[in-house]
This record gives C-alpha cells, structure tokens and sequence, in this order.
C-alpha cells in the first residue's frame, strides 16, 4: 500500500492551495462579500480549475478523482461556499462522463472549461421531498424528436446561474425508477423559470434556488440515453455514489480550517501564566480533532481511489460521507469552543465554519439515507 | 425497485439463459463473487454493467428496471408470506376447467390492464 502523492498532485495541491489562500479566502468573512460573486469563480476558471474532472478533450483537465479530492480539501478550507459551488458543476457532469454521446459531451462539457467557464447544477430534490424518489413528480411527455418536461426542483446549488442543468424526471408515473432519465436542460429554455432564491443558514456564498418546468422542450439528443427508459435511476444512483466521495472532501476541508485556526489560537492564548495549548483538556481536544480529520481524509481517498480503479466504491463513498460530515460537525464545535466567546461571534471564521459544516449530513442524500445504503451492502 | 429486486431479476435471467455465474461474471468481465453479489442485491449494478448483460442475456434495459414482482419459484410458492392466499387460490382454480381458466386468466390480464392505464 503506497500512501504517497505523486510530483504532479503535490504540484497542483501546492498552486491550489496558493491561489485559493490568496484570492478566495479573504472573501471567506468579509463583510462585504456575501453572497455569490463571479469574481471568486473566475480566479479559479483562469487555472482551468472549475470542472476539473472535465477530459483534455473537452477543455479539461482530466483529473482522476482522488487528485480532484486533493483540490477540493484545498477550495473548501479556504471557501466551503466556493467549494459546494464547484461540487455542483462535478455532481453535473457526472452522468454526462458516464453515459453521455459525443454530441452531448461537445456541446456541455466545454462550457464548464477555461477562463470563461460558467457552471451546471443538479436538480433532483423537490418540495415532497429528497430522500424519497417514488414521490417525485417531475414528469416527462415524449412528443416528436424529444420530451415536454413539467414540475419542478427545490434547494438546486447553482440553479439560478448555472449555464445548464441536468435534471432527473420520469416518463411514467406509476414506474417512475424504471422510466426516469437525465435531462440536459438550458438556462434560456423557453418554460424554464427561477421561483425563488434560497436563503440558507450556511454556505452563503452559494446561490440556491427552486426551479420549475413548464411544457420544456428537450430534444432528445439532450437527453441521456433517450431511449432506454430507467437509465436515468441507475445514472443517478452512480452520480450519487461517486459525488459522495467528494462531500468528504470538502468536510476535510472545512474540518482541517476549523483545526488550523483554533491550533493557533491555543498556541497564542495565554490563560493561567501559559498558553492554553499547554492545558491537556485543550491539547487533548486538539489532539482529537487532527484524528478524527485524519480518518475522514483517509476515509475519503480509499473510496476515491477506489472509484478511480473502477471497484466497489457505493459503500465506502457512503461511508466516507457520514463519517466526514459528522467530522466537520463535530470538529468545527470543538474549535469554536477553544476560541471561547471568539468562536460565537458573528463573522468570525470559525462561526462560518460551523455553519457551513451544519448541512453535510444533508446535502447529497442525508446521513440517515446513506446508513440505509451501508445496510443494504453488509 | 430495489437493487435487490434488479439482483433477482438478474438471476431469473442467468438462469433462463441456462448460464451458471462463473459464465456470465466471465462473460461481464468481473469475477464470480461479485456476480453473486450482484444478484444478492449487495453490490450495485450501474447502466454499463446493465447494458452489457442485457445484450448478453437479451433482456431489454426495462426488464431489469421494472417494479414487476419477479415470477415466483415453485418452492418460494408456499413458503412466503402469502402462502395462505396462494393455497386458497390454486385449489379454487384446481376445480376449474381449462375454459375457465382461459375467463380467468383474461380478467387477471384486465386488471393490470386498468393498473397500468393511469400512468403515460
Ligand atoms: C444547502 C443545500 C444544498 C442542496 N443542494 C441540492 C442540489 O444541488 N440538488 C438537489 O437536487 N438537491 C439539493 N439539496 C437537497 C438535499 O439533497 C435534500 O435536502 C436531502 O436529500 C434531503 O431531502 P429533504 O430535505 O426533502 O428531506 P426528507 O427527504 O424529507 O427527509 C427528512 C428527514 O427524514 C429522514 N428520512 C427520510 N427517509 C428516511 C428513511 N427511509 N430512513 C431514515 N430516515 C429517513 C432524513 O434523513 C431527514 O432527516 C440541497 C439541500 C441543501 C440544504
């Protein structure tokens, strides 16, 4: 077993780490940032690092999934916003590098590449609910050369700007896993509109919106495997598989921020004659902390590479999930609470921190749904 | 539809195929154990690996994806949680000639057919 990074992963993690410090995470708490701003976008689309995973062919940089998971630990520490953002575009693409034709890879993928790249969401979840697909209700009418879709998604990252999204619907309503497909639909598509924008407790910067469908037209070569009805669930299932991984890299990110700033603030902090660092109920907790990042990380690269290698990866990308949402949860409280009444004041780094971790036990099915998914493999 | 339920599908049609598991993991391309964790349900079975077994087993994509209940085998017949039921049912039909059974037969084939007519 080698655990080491290659010279090319070190480079790109050295550039990363670099660039996002230096231009993203000033805007991280900054008072007059809130919100999505293109600018923290474009630092990143300079150095092509938008839609990484993208292949050469297209525009991108063919990255593996391990080595985009090294790259998200790095936007999400400086910028868990910024980073959900990005994790949106990769959740995306994802059914189009799985299944989609030549013609679909052309016309999507280099949109989410280069300086000017824009970005793409994933819409599965509406008002009903997002755990329970036999309850999704948008629905699919084929007519002529493509498909009328009606309904509408809720809590969808990057809706509201996104240059295009991929949306799950089904043809039938009474088979919905077996008749379900992945619509590539267009931001300017006539009967497509924004309702609204979400305000969301954490990850601010992001923008989330509900979305809806009104007699859409998608012609079917924007349809993933048009013609084979229940292509869409198991495309769905394998996006959620692989884009789970990725929440744990951005828990690592953001549970590694919240260790590196209470470290330093133990070292500074003098409370009876000597750092507080120097308290082992302190020492202990930030002892406790670099462990439990430390499991999450590598819970995250076994199930990278073991996407990377084209194995089993469904559990161990489920459990690399859970075990980094609650990581961050839990490590990011335990910052705030060295920082004392520093970690509660708003605006502070460590207050975001703990915001934006809140939602990883929900985000890319709940933490509740991926132990049902754990269940179902043992 | 569960990857439990596509997993016993899978088996059906190996079987209807007259194809033992180390045939067909070789012929997918995986090894055996994971064909029967396939066909358990424990391991997921994505659109390439069903694409390629429905060539392989010439089911179409739909046969796997469907919620229909996989026919049942002779000796999960009785030993299920509707065995009652079933019991009940085969001895009425057992008294049935085969013109009746043909009505039957036909009424069971309109009720799906109103089943089904809901959805597009
Ligand atoms: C910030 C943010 C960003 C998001 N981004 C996206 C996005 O880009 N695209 C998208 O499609 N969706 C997105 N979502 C939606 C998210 O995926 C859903 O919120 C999530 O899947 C849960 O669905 P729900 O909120 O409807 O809760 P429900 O499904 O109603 O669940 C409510 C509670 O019941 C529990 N529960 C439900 N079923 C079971 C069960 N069988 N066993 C045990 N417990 C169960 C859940 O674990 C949860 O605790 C986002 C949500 C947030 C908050």
């Amino acid at each position: 077993m080698d655990f080491s990074l290659n010279t090319r992963q070190k480079e790109l993690v050295e550039m990363v780490r670099e660039l996002v410090n230096s231009e993203i995470k000033p805007y991280l708490v900054s008072s007059s940032a809130s919100g999505f701003d293109w600018e923290l976008i474009r630092q990143l689309a300079v150095h092509n690092l938008v839609c990484p995973t993208v292949p050469e062919e297209y525009g991108g940089r063919g990255l593996d999934r391990l080595t985009m998971a090294l790259l998200m630990e790095e936007i999400a520490a400086a910028h868990p916003g910024v980073a959900a953002v990005i994790a949106a575009t990769l959740h995306a693409v994802e059914p189009i590098l799985l299944a989609g034709s030549n013609t679909q890879k052309e016309k999507f993928l280099p949109e989410l590449t280069g300086k000017d790249a824009g970005l793409a969401a994933f819409a599965l979840t509406e008002a009903s609910g997002g755990s329970d697909l036999s309850i999704m209700r948008t629905c699919a009418v084929r007519k002529g050369q493509g498909f009328y879709l009606n309904g509408s998604k809720d809590y969808v990252i990057n809706a509201p700007i996104a240059s295009w999204i991929a949306v799950i619907g089904a043809t039938s309503m009474e088979q919905k896993k077996a008749s379900m497909r992945v619509f590539l639909l267009e931001q300017n598509s006539k009967g497509f509109s924004i309702v609204r924008q979400r305000e969301t407790s954490g990850l601010d910067y992001a923008p989330i919106g509900e979305i809806s469908f009104e007699n859409v037209f998608i012609e079917e070569d924007n349809v993933i495997k048009g013609q084979k009805a229940g292509s869409g669930y198991l495309l769905l299932t394998q996006t959620f598989d692989r884009g789970r991984a990725m929440v744990g890299a951005i828990s690592v990110g953001i549970a590694r921020a919240a260790l590196e700033t209470a470290l330093e603030f133990a070292e500074n902090r003098v409370q009876f004659g000597t750092s507080i660092k120097n308290h082992q109920a302190v020492a202990f907790s930030l002892a406790d902390m670099a462990t439990r990042v430390e499991m999450a990380r590598l819970m995250t690269y076994k199930a990278c590479w073991l996407i990377d290698q084209g194995g089993d990866y469904c559990k161990a990308s489920a459990m690399a999930k859970v075990v980094g949402s609650e990581i961050a949860q839990q490590v990011t409280c335990a910052a705030a609470d060295i920082l004392g009444a520093r970690g509660y004041e708003k605006g502070s780094l460590i207050e975001q921190l703990v915001r934006d971790a809140r939602v990883l036990s929900t985000i890319e099915g709940t933490n509740n749904i991926q132990r049902a998914v754990i269940a179902s493999q043992l | 539809m569960s990857f439990k339920q596509i997993g016993r599908k899978l088996q059906l049609a190996r079987e209807e195929k007259g194809m033992s598991q180390e045939q067909l993991a070789r012929a997918l391309g995986c090894s055996q154990s994971a064909l029967s964790n396939y066909e358990k349900g424990k391991r997921r079975l994505y659109l390439s690996h069903l694409e390629k077994l429905s060539e392989i087993l010439d089911k179409p994509l739909e046969y796997f994806m469907e919620n229909n209940r996989p026919p049942v085998e002779k000796e999960h017949l009785l030993g299920g949680d509707r065995s009652d039921q079933f019991l009940h049912l085969i001895n009425i039909i057992y008294q049935l000639s085969d013109e009746q059974i043909r009505e039957v037969l036909s009424y069971i084939e309109y009720i799906k057919w109103k089943e089904k007519r809901g959805g597009q």
